[in-house]
């Protein structure tokens, strides 16, 4: 599918993701991912890579600085706080609902069962996005996409590093060691 | 409390952090330590309320908000989760304007690859807790197998396993 990209389009993509990806940020970070750059082409990687390190940069929630970011990108002002808005208030609503709601939210057995099962298809959906994200580089340089991709890895699971700091350190390496072809 | 002053104190946990759960010392000593007017467990239900809703595990400031200050509150609180990401757009618009350059274009590459290291990364510990049985991982396999060789959206992949989920507990074995 290679849908248009209008305000209304990019406003569906956010609600429905900001409605209903469990797993946190990360996960609809991936989901995003999958939407806009590998289902509508709407976003390159290239943007992506920019909206994903900016999301970082910037204080405060990097899902909402991300999908900020991307509305920025594909719509100017207006897409941002679209993006911001729709990314946020569906999740909120259901939020206040549950906290409303707290002791029979956690307490239903079917409910809670579905929300297990939503955040197991969120793993899937966040191994999904990785494999998209590294399929192109792992074709194009496989040795220098090991190279980064592997001391990222180790350096964040292991807590050595903060993301921030993961990302400076692949960004200063692509800049010292230009990829030939860089496009 | 009121709203206004309990958004600058959220504000001020959000805007002094860089991920969803970090700004959690800051309201804790904010509103349960100085001002007493949340307390301890209401600020663990709030965590555990954000990771079993849709959306970021930062918007637990939310059901904070809530507990302090009913719905008025629960909007003050999702109001000082929104205000620090519109900081991405000066930031945006600054260095998507410097990457025309080969050299920047190789460091935005790098980072596409960094961000995917850090996705996985993320995705470990997240598995570790959401995957505690032979269905949960059966489910997360099959939703990435999916996803990875069809155009299938994720939403639909996250419904039909919401449907697994409340089959399972129909069977009297909820996952």
């Amino acid at each position: 599918m290679n849908q248009k990209l209008s305000a209304r389009a990019l406003a569906r993509v956010f609600l429905r993701n900001g409605a209903f990806t469990f797993g946190g940020g990360d996960a609809t970070t991936a989901s995003l991912q999958r939407e806009l750059v590998t289902h509508h082409n709407w976003l390159s990687k290239h943007q992506f890579g920019v909206c994903y390190a900016v999301s970082r940069l910037t204080p405060g929630t990097n899902l909402l600085a991300f999908c900020t970011a991307v509305g920025w990108t594909l719509l100017g002002l207006r897409g941002a706080l679209w993006a911001l808005l729709l990314a946020s208030i569906p999740g909120a609503a259901v939020l206040m609902l549950m906290t409303g709601f707290y002791g029979a939210a956690t307490g239903n057995p079917w409910l809670m069962s579905a929300i297990h099962a939503a955040l197991a298809a969120a793993v899937g959906i966040m191994l999904a996005a990785v494999w998209a994200l590294l399929r192109g580089p792992l074709r194009r340089s496989p040795a220098r996409t090991v190279l980064v991709a592997l001391p990222a890895l180790l350096l964040s699971l292991h807590g050595v590093l903060s993301p921030l700091q993961v990302l400076a350190l692949a960004a200063g390496f692509g800049l010292v060691a230009p990829e030939r072809g860089a496009a | 409390m009121s709203a206004g002053l309990l958004y600058l104190l959220l504000l001020k946990a959000t805007l002094t952090s860089f991920s969803g759960l970090s700004s959690m010392p800051i309201v804790r000593d904010e509103l349960v330590m100085q001002y007493g007017v949340l307390t301890d467990s209401q600020l663990n239900a709030a965590v555990a309320l954000a990771r079993a809703a849709p959306g970021p595990f930062g918007g637990y400031v939310i059901s904070v908000g809530y507990f302090v200050g009913g719905v008025a509150g629960g909007i003050a609180g999702w109001l000082a989760l929104i205000t620090p990401a519109l900081l991405a757009i000066p930031l945006v618009h600054y260095v998507a304007r410097s990457t025309a350059h080969p050299r920047a274009r190789s460091l935005v590459n790098a980072v596409i690859v960094a961000s995917a290291a850090l996705i996985l990364a993320a995705t470990v510990p997240i598995a570790m807790q959401a995957l505690g049985g032979a269905a949960l991982i059966v489910i997360a396999a099959g939703s990435a197998v999916v996803l990875a060789v069809t155009g299938v959206d994720t939403v639909w992949v996250i419904a039909a396993s919401g449907v697994a989920g409340l089959l399972a507990a129909s069977l009297g074995a909820p996952l």
